[in-house]
């Protein structure tokens, strides 16, 4: 059996106000083996969203182990952190930002300017990613002349572009119509399915959440339900 | 994609703010490049001025004394002097314009010997030596005022009360401009006898040309020994130390014009930069994301760097453009303030006022820039996430 993508023990987080500590995540274990899809849920202030930093290495923990892709990321500089985001993380947020002054292809070729590929191999990741996400004939349309669904679909483009381990999704469908959010969340369970990315996703909605084949809740900072789906459950109707 | 086309797509961003900044830095650097214009002006009078081993004899009492013409001949006598001329200013008017050119009076037999330097036709040469009320002039001038050889050239006397009216014979080349007119000392000094003024039989300065540098020192004090016991007792210097005099008489002023230039700089430095704050302050959630996404902080920092000084770059591009424009039309409205046009004065010093421009872009995106690259991703993502 593979090693787990993430592993969190005696996880806590908080944060300070003035002299007022917040507690955020307290005390929490977790594993997320390779090619799982999981769906954090709960209401807002549970800590979903702080966790999900703290996996994706934009924060850091108040105390506990964070090890994602076999890296600890304590011990981690901000440096270190970047360029390991940078090759292991791809991010999807809530609001797609997208790069307005740079046209679709250029927000995908973003992080891989960070990679030292030739222009070439760079070219051929980007087309790679926009065509997975259905795109490929919009690589030149700049975010404002696409719509809400396609902007979401380049910034999938943008997080796969550099073949990363983990992708992090905070409320991929949140802004989205009922129609679009289909679609991302049919391209997030084929990019789960067809190319065994790991996916982590936090959301509101169950049936977003549905789709995923582990669903976590979390209330104040502690993990209430951890429930497993069959991939029958995920099918669509 | 690099991330130089990012750092143009974002100074394109926003046009109308953009714009305004370039003005802004364009317009101080505009002032910046005049007042360090003029400044370079006064050096290029002196710039050549050591290299043709002349000597400048004056009263020791300045230019409120006078020299006696004898002494002309005295000076040419002295040994190591090649020859030696009277050069006294005239300082009248042109078709009623003030200090249109610089107008001396001279030797035209001794002239070109001693201002070996200088080229000039024989036959025009000749001509002057011959007409009394003959004179020559440097050939930039002559194009300027559409002077041809056979032109009358009036002259109105100003603190000198009487006028002259001469006739052009010829034209000099001189190495670098000379804004000047030479006609004979015999002539002025028949008007100041008519006129009973100051300076009959005198001359304001001799030059006098040398054998080599390294004589210099010895005829100059030759030649204030050999007037030290006279009633007109002289100083004498090079050339350039002559012409350093003059830019020496700005002193204060060089150093107010530096202040007030820096001090321009300085403010603009803090508008630029207030802009640069603007547009990172709207692009707070990008930079987060850019961060999230694996661009180190000195990656962030440079970026953010280029494109203030891509902004300044442009301002200071416009602003000199517009400073040398300004300084020719100076140059051309009045060339006895302004004598040079900006043949003369294009030099490294246009690429320290690009420096500065550079200097504007760095100081007004370095608060922005650091702060943009320890901006907290998680903060910067939660404003909108």
């Amino acid at each position: 059996m593979s090693e787990p993508v993430v592993v969190i023990r005696d996880l806590h987080k908080e944060f300070r106000r003035d002299a007022i500590r917040i507690p955020v995540l307290s005390g929490m274990n977790l594993e997320m083996a390779e090619g799982d899809f999981l769906s954090l849920m709960g209401p807002s202030g549970s800590g979903k969203s702080t966790l999900l930093n703290l996996i994706a290495g934009l924060d850091k923990p108040t105390s506990g182990t964070v090890i994602v892709v076999g890296e600890d990321l304590s011990d981690l500089t901000e440096g270190e952190l970047a360029q390991w985001r940078s090759r292991y993380i791809g991010f999807v947020f809530q609001l797609y930002n997208l790069i307005p002054v740079l046209t679709a292809y250029e927000n995908v070729e973003l992080p891989l300017t960070l990679t030292g590929l030739s222009r070439r191999e760079r070219d051929q990741q980007v087309k790679t990613a926009l065509d997975v996400v259905g795109l490929a004939d919009r690589m030149d349309h700049f975010p404002r002349q696409l719509s809400g669904g396609q902007e979401q679909r380049v910034a999938i483009a943008r997080a796969i572009a550099t073949d990363p381990t983990l992708l992090v999704a905070d409320e991929p469908t949140g802004d989205l119509d009922a129609q679009s959010a289909g679609e991302i969340l049919d391209l997030m369970q084929r990019l789960n399915s067809e190319f065994g990315k790991t996916i982590i996703m936090v959301t509101h909605d169950p049936h977003a959440a549905e789709r995923a084949s582990r669903q976590l809740h979390l209330e104040k900072g502690v993990l209430v339900d951890d429930v497993s789906v069959t991939a029958t459950n995920q099918e669509q109707p | 994609m690099k991330t130089l086309k990012y750092i143009w797509r974002n100074v394109a961003r926003n046009k109308l703010r953009t714009m305004l900044t370039v003005l802004s830095v364009g317009f101080s650097l505009a002032l910046m490049t005049v007042l360090h214009g003029y400044m370079v002006m006064q050096s290029v009078w002196g710039r050549d001025a050591d290299k043709h081993n002349r000597v400048v004899v004056m009263n020791i009492q300045g230019f409120s004394g006078a020299l006696p013409i004898a002494n002309v001949d005295d000076v040419r006598a002295i040994e190591n002097v090649i020859d030696a001329v009277p050069f006294s200013w005239y300082g009248g008017t042109y078709e009623d314009q003030p200090m249109a050119f610089a107008q001396f009076a001279t030797d035209a037999d001794h002239a070109f010997r001693v201002w070996d330097d200088y080229k000039i036709d024989p036959d025009e040469l000749r001509a002057w030596q011959e007409n009394r009320q003959g004179c020559v002039a440097d050939r930039r001038l002559a194009e300027r005022k559409g002077w041809k050889v056979g032109d009358r050239i009036p002259l109105k006397g100003t603190f000198l009360a009487f006028d002259l009216d001469l006739q052009l014979c010829g034209l000099y080349d001189a190495p670098q401009y000379t804004d000047s007119i030479w006609f004979h000392w015999e002539y002025l000094n028949e008007g100041l006898k008519q006129a009973n003024a100051f300076g009959v039989d005198n001359s304001g300065t001799i030059y006098a040309k040398v054998t080599s540098a390294s004589q210099i020192p010895l005829v100059i004090e030759a030649i204030d020994a050999r007037f030290a016991s006279s009633q007109n007792p002289t100083r004498t210097q090079t050339e350039a130390a002559f012409v350093q005099m003059f830019t020496d008489m700005l002193g204060n002023i060089q150093a107010y014009i530096r202040n007030i230039g820096l001090a321009v700089v300085f403010s603009l430095s803090l508008v630029a930069a207030n802009a640069m704050a603007m547009s990172m302050r709207e692009r707070t959630t990008e930079i987060a994301v850019l961060k999230a996404i694996g661009f180190p902080r000195g990656h962030v920092l440079r970026m953010i760097l280029g494109e203030a000084c891509l902004i300044a770059l442009f301002g200071g591009l416009l602003g000199i453009g517009l400073g040398c424009a300004f300084l020719e039309a100076l140059h051309s409205v009045n060339t006895q303030i302004f004598p040079f046009g900006l043949a003369d004065l294009a030099g490294p010093w246009l690429l320290v006022m690009l420096g500065a421009a550079a200097g504007i872009g760095l100081v007004s995106g370095i608060v922005p820039g650091i702060r943009a690259a320890q901006l907290s991703v998680v903060d910067g993502l939660r404003r909108v996430v």
